[in-house]
């Protein structure tokens, strides 16, 4: 226990006598958070939506298709913008560029009274004019038909006026951020474990600090430990700091418990073990380096740290499904963000055994001397 | 005991000790004792299997082959104790590059669980002035002396050195010699490998000199010298050739050779009887050089190769 003490003092004053590595630990958690913060917790998922009204009498929008104009505004999905009903809308879709526009035609007033009157018999349209190569025009169209779907149902079933808390499929009540800053601790954790592991295990190689140490009574698994909880205490650190910004400049609401703490130092053993892995196969510091970052780099995209696991194609959500990062944001979102504490105490279990596991197969193949 | 009778004055008793990396047989089937308060230097060229050795007797590599015994532990089965019992000075010591001079040894008398002298340590390699600096900036010399301090933490019975000086300069060379035989003079046995003749003729009690593998001979280096090396060279710089059938007189043979007359020097003729006759003649010299037979000749003459120092000591 002493020699662990002791490495782990010598490993925290070099870290802390290493003032670029302390300001990286800093600072990349501090740029990452502040800058997609500040991108995406603003605007949120609002869409721009045109929207031209012909079914005016007299120049005054019908009690339906003004009904249509609020609900869709109450979902606050959208930045609706209203054409004038003179132009022609498609044209003007074209020439501006426009992805996603609604028209409700002249007399859908009286189409819908008819449909209400003969319970469905006959239907009120309304046309959404899209540009299918954008992105966002997809999902306007999936908000909309969500909304007219709702609307409809509501009105077979006889409710007279639609409120906007009955309409909402209005954005969850939680922002970007609240989504990213558990994924960036997930991968912080990731990327210091990984590559602090990899690289001091190479460098020490190469330089001859193993070598020395393999000539003093010191155990290989007392310095392994050493290490490990250097990378939790790392881990800790950038997540400490996250938490810190995310609170102060975005008001973040989210809860800190044990077993957040202890899927963080489970995440940093499980990464720990597989950059002692990647260390065992590579040959020199750099060709570490370069190992680390095609294990990590594909990871954090394709574990969900920064977009949602839905919104990537369905092989990509296969792959996510056996990547340990995955359950680590998961399991740190549905602990600090959601309050799901059944899934977060599963995700924690899993990657304590990935975590053991990896750390154990990465101990017994870390060599400091070859025979 | 197989085949070793262990021997109490023995520090290292080595018996049929090999290593095998596939088709290379790096040591081979080697045999031999260091006697306690001895320095004992292990002379070859690189890859000659010096290294390989050491790092068996040190329990850092697994012999193919023989057994040893290091302070009566044997290398198969009590590495542990061994570890705690030697100091051991590796090639190209390197340790944690933002550690002090003073931190590194506290860390390294933590790991020992020992209780040393700290500043005492510090002086003794004279590393005072350094004692704060990081161990990445210092210069290669006061790494070595750094990594002698740290070998002594546990107050080691013996003490091995891996080239301790390869690499440095003259100065700071003469500086490590003079640290190993301070070691010599506590009584501590010292286990030297070096590339340097001049390193191991210097410091060593005993020398065993190895090639391929193979120790080819083993003795006091001035026994070595006398039995293989040249014999020692009386050399009259820019001279006549008229010296020579002077010299002949006396009935040693002398070569004239580009302006100097060189003189193989044997039992028969002291050095004080060439210069007598020749002070007889009216035959002048400008300088007189007496070259002795080193560990190199006696190297060449055993291996037919040379020891191949690249540095100049």
């Amino acid at each position: 226990m002493s020699h662990i003490k002791l490495d782990l003092e010598a490993a925290l004053r070099t870290f802390i006598r290493n003032k670029s590595a302390v300001f990286w630990t800093i600072a990349f958690p501090c740029v990452m958070i502040l800058l997609f913060g500040a991108i995406f917790s603003q605007s949120s998922t609002k869409y721009d939506l045109y929207m031209q009204n012909q079914d005016q009498i007299n120049g005054k929008a019908t009690y339906w298709s003004t009904t249509i104009v609020n609900v869709l505004n109450s979902t606050k999905a959208f930045n609706i913008h209203l054409l004038d009903a003179s132009i022609n809308a498609t044209d003007y879709a074209i020439t501006n560029r426009i992805s996603s526009l609604l028209i409700i035609p002249s007399g859908f007033n009286d189409t819908a009274n008819m449909a209400l009157f003969t319970h469905g018999s006959s239907t009120a349209n309304v046309t959404l004019v899209y540009d299918q190569s954008t992105s966002s025009a997809s999902i306007v169209r999936s908000i909309v038909t969500s909304v007219i779907d709702r609307f409809n149902f509501q009105l077979s079933k006889g409710v007279e006026y639609l409120n906007v808390e009955d309409l909402a499929i209005a954005p969850k009540p939680f922002s970007y951020i609240d989504f990213f800053l558990p994924g960036m601790i997930g991968m912080t954790a990731m990327t210091t474990s990984i590559f602090t592991s990899v690289s001091i295990s190479a460098r020490f190689k190469e330089n001859g600090v193993f070598h020395k140490l393999a000539t003093t009574p010191l155990k290989r698994y007392e310095w392994i430990l050493s290490r490990t909880i250097y990378n939790v205490l790392v881990s800790y650190l950038g997540m400490g700091v996250m938490i810190i910004l995310g609170i102060a400049f975005f008001s973040m609401k989210m809860t800190i418990n044990p077993i957040s703490l202890i899927m963080v130092a489970m995440a940093s053993l499980m990464f720990s073990g597989v950059g002692m892995i990647i260390a065992r196969f590579v040959k020199d510091p750099d060709a570490a380096d370069a190992a680390a970052n095609a294990i990590t780099f594909p990871m954090m995209f394709l574990s969900g740290s920064f977009f949602p696991l839905s919104q990537m194609p369905q092989f990509l959500q296969a792959i996510a499904q056996v990547l340990p990062l995955t359950y680590v944001n998961e399991g740190l979102r549905a602990t600090m963000i959601f309050g799901q504490s059944q899934q977060a105490i599963l995700n924690t279990v899993l990657i304590t055994v990935l975590g053991l596991l990896f750390i154990v197969v990465g101990s017994w193949i870390t060599k400091w001397e070859e025979d | 005991m197989w085949g070793i009778d262990l021997n109490n004055d023995a520090a290292i008793e080595v018996e049929g000790l090999s290593k095998r990396y596939g088709d290379l047989m790096a040591v081979n089937g080697i045999s031999f004792t260091v006697n306690k308060g001895e320095i004992f230097a292990f002379l070859g060229p690189n890859g000659a299997g010096k290294t390989t050795t050491v790092e068996m007797l040190e329990c850092l590599r697994k012999p193919t082959g023989g057994k040893a015994y290091v302070l009566g532990y044997d290398i198969s089965k009590d590495g542990e104790n061994i570890k705690k019992r030697t100091g051991i000075l590796p090639q190209d010591f390197a340790t944690y590059d933002r550690l002090t001079v003073k931190e590194t040894i506290q860390y390294f008398a933590g790991i020992f669980d020992s209780h040393p002298d700290i500043d005492g340590l510090i002086k003794q390699v004279d590393l005072e002035d350094k004692k704060d600096t990081l161990f990445r900036n210092l210069s290669g010399g006061l790494k070595q002396r750094l990594g002698i301090a740290v070998a002594l933490v546990n107050d080691p019975e013996l003490i091995f050195l891996d080239e301790p000086t390869a690499g440095l300069d003259p100065k700071a060379r003469h500086v490590v010699w003079n640290l190993i035989e301070e070691f010599h003079k506590q009584g501590k046995t010292v286990f030297l490998t070096t590339h340097y003749m001049e390193e191991a003729e210097t410091l060593a009690d005993r020398v065993g000199i190895i090639h391929n593998g193979n120790i080819v001979a083993l003795d006091t280096a001035d026994r070595l010298i006398s039995e293989y090396g040249k014999k020692n060279l009386l050399i009259l710089k820019r001279t006549s050739s008229k010296a020579v059938p002077t010299i002949e007189k006396l009935g040693v043979k002398a070569n004239f050779d580009g302006g100097d007359v060189k003189v193989p020097l044997n039992h028969a003729v002291a050095v004080s009887e060439i210069l007598h006759e020749l002070s007889k003649t009216n035959v002048h010299f400008d300088e007189l050089q007496l070259k002795r037979s080193s560990l190199e000749d006696v190297f060449l003459n055993l291996t037919g190769e040379s020891l191949g120092e690249n540095d100049e000591i």
